[in-house]
């Protein structure tokens, strides 16, 4: 089975065979031989030559996030054989969407529709888990949408501002 | 009261503490009851407690902040003790009032002495009075906008804004000149209404480059009190403790032990009875200023425990008891070295910013001086409704850098997935040059990540491979299964459909 993987901004093409446990996967044309045992839901022991990892996956739209000792990489993949590509990286410019990371209360818009703003400024300060936080904007440039209202209450993912 | 064995503990609280306070109840043989929301149903601490009761509806104003419906369960219950844990109700004087009405032991200080240092200016003035040094700033809340700006003016800047109910960081401000007051003001007063129900700030003069020690004490009806030492708390998020350890790398015998002295001198003055905490800001040159009082058990209390080898919430239980503390100060050293990390739900890369949900599946780390204060579980919920404090990682060693070194080993045994947490800032900083060599201050963690991060050598290889097989067995497995078979994930229904176009 192939796949198309993209981490880190790289792309890579991946081919893998075996079974029971024992797997050859093949990165870019070199083989990695795989001695793998699943240990638990969404943990995996991996084997490769001699060495021992112990690996967390976390599945996410278009891929996973891999949680190994001390870092965690997202690895996006796509089906080489139905001829789908890996998502294209994001554009450098457009228009950047800021949205809600959790369902919370708005309890201040900082910015007006029209106004010019630095990366990292204060867009609106939501009210979540007992906290207050100041949510910034992802770019600098002009404020075009502020579609929401102080004191409205808002489920996570909701646009919040749009700066372009 | 006399002195009498409680027949049953209610704790009025969840979470990581509630689960703390029923394993010491459970120690001590005492049957232990819990309360919940219905969004805590399937929590930790309703688990482990021999009973549980429904007490309302998610949001905490209708559920662990209902003084009412708590005491009818310690009632219907026969509890004849509460323990309010840290937050909710823990400085709520009304509380400790209702119970002490009630019959029922608060397991904490008396209702006047929480009011005292809960309302901050005046547990200012009572600490001048007890000849300790406070911080430079009001001794009196302000409510107008022109009592604040003249106040300011009379202080300087830059100054901390604070509020006069305040506690855990809510309402503080930091506020660098007087342009910024304004803007300041209504953010913390709008965050005290909310947090303490009370908008009043006072102000402060900000400290350069301070250090937050606090020095943990526990006294008796009977007169006696001492103090645990202290801990060093200056790793700070948005003014909220995320690391402390204790010895404070910074504080020198001599200054351990006159602030100690400090902290027994205030217990004394307002005749304190149960746990309690002084915080003090140390500057540069090592002056202490008393901060504020904690009149309740610290969610930090662990790395105390560690290195007194003491038990802080059966000390708690016992003095509440009416039985005089059985140690005294002689009795009382520092062994070793302990730290806490503060395992949050929340999102280091993304400020902090709160991260709930599931957790999908966890991977606990121990072997020897490692210490995990847990109240999730793997497939449980992070609920939207309450702090994202998931669980406290302690480490303890001989020395400090043997501390960090099992601290380090611990956080990469510690795996949660589903949800983001606290853990990977954990690992930056614990190799960070300023830490291991002790030397911060509060503004530790933004300068951290004013820095880049070292360039390491990811094992992408491993991390393509894991991914690819996970796809490609998901796959395979979606084939073997019976139709109909719920698989959720996306490779499970493109194996499915595969399936169903003869595609094998």
């Amino acid at each position: 089975m192939r796949f198309d993987a993209t981490v880190e901004g790289r792309s890579l093409r991946v081919e893998v065979r075996g079974k029971d446990g024992r797997y050859t996967v093949t990165i870019d044309g070199r083989p990695v031989d795989v001695d793998l045992e699943e240990t638990g839901r969404d943990f995996v022991s991996l084997l490769i030559d001699g060495r021992s990892y112990e690996v967390g996956l976390e599945a996410r739209d278009g891929g996973y996030t891999v949680v190994l000792a001390d870092d965690a990489v997202h690895v996006d993949l796509a089906d080489a054989s139905r001829g789908a590509a890996a998502p294209p990286p994001k554009p450098a410019s457009g228009p950047a969407r800021l949205t809600a990371p959790m369902p919370g209360r708005l309890v201040r818009v900082l910015v007006e529709a029209g106004q010019q703003v630095a990366a990292g400024q204060g867009l609106v300060v939501m009210e979540a888990m007992k906290m207050e936080n100041e949510l910034r904007s992802p770019r600098a440039g002009r404020v075009r949408e502020i579609p929401v209202r102080e004191g409205q209450v808002v489920e996570a993912g909701a646009l919040l501002a749009l700066v372009e | 009261m006399a002195e009498a064995s409680f027949k049953k503990i209610l704790v009025a609280n969840r979470g990581e503490i509630a689960v703390r306070v029923i394993r010491a109840c459970q120690e001590l043989g005492i049957p232990t009851v819990a309360v919940y929301s219905e969004a805590d149903r399937p929590a930790l601490h309703v688990r482990r407690a021999s009973e549980a009761y429904l007490l309302g509806p998610a949001p905490s104003s209708e559920s662990y902040l209902r003084i009412d419906r708590i005491l009818d369960v310690a009632r219907r219950s026969g509890a004849d003790a509460i323990h309010p844990g840290y937050g909710f109700l823990a400085e709520n004087p009304a509380f400790a009032r209702a119970c002490e009405e009630a019959g029922i032991a608060f397991i904490g200080p008396r209702a006047d002495t929480i009011a005292l240092m809960g309302e901050k200016t005046s547990a200012r003035r009572v600490a001048v009075e007890a000849g300790i040094p406070v911080v430079p700033g009001s001794l009196e809340p302000l409510a107008g906008a022109e009592a604040i700006r003249r106040e300011a003016e009379r202080i300087g800047f830059p100054l901390m804004l604070k509020a006069a109910s305040g506690g855990g960081g809510k309402g503080l401000r930091l506020v660098a000149r007087p342009d910024d007051l304004e803007a300041a003001v209504a953010r913390g007063r709008s965050e005290a209404e909310s947090a303490f129900g009370d908008d009043s700030v006072y102000l402060e003069k900000a400290i350069d480059g301070p250090r937050h020690v606090e020095i943990q004490v526990l006294a008796d009806r009977h007169g006696n009190a001492v103090h645990l030492f202290e801990r060093e708390c200056s790793i700070q998020r948005r003014h909220q403790k995320i690391i402390e350890e204790s010895p404070s790398p910074f504080v020198t015998p001599e200054l351990r032990e006159r602030m100690g002295a400090l902290a027994v001198a205030l217990v004394r003055k307002v005749g304190y009875e149960n746990a309690g905490t002084l915080e003090f800001l140390v500057d540069a040159d090592r002056n202490p200023y008393f901060l504020e009082m904690n009149t309740r058990l610290q969610v930090e209390h662990p790395v105390t425990e560690m290195v007194t080898g003491q038990d802080i919430v059966k000390l708690q239980i016992h003095v509440a008891e009416g039985r005089p503390l059985p140690l005294r100060q002689e009795d009382l050293r520092q062994r070793g070295h302990a730290i806490e990390c503060r395992v949050y739900a929340e999102d280091p890369e993304r400020g902090f910013l709160p991260s709930p949900g599931r957790i999908t599946a966890l991977r606990l780390p121990g072997g020897p001086g490692v210490r995990d204060d847990s109240g999730v579980y793997a497939g449980c919920e992070v609920p939207i409704h309450y702090d994202p404090l998931i669980s406290k990682l302690v480490a303890y060693g001989s020395s400090r850098q043997d501390a960090i070194r099992r601290m380090t080993r611990a956080v990469a045994e510690y795996k949660v997935l589903g949800i983001k947490t606290t853990l990977p800032f954990f690992e930056r900083v614990l190799r960070h040059p300023a830490f291991l060599a002790g030397e911060f201050d509060t503004s530790f963690v933004e300068k951290v990540f004013a820095e880049a991060d070292r360039e390491r050598a990811r094992p992408i290889d491993v991390a393509v491979a894991a991914a690819a097989l996970r796809a490609f067995r998901d796959r395979q497995a979606a084939r073997l299964a019976p139709a109909g078979d719920g698989g959720t994930s996306a490779w499970w229904r493109a194996g499915l459909e595969d399936l169903h176009r003869g595609r094998l």
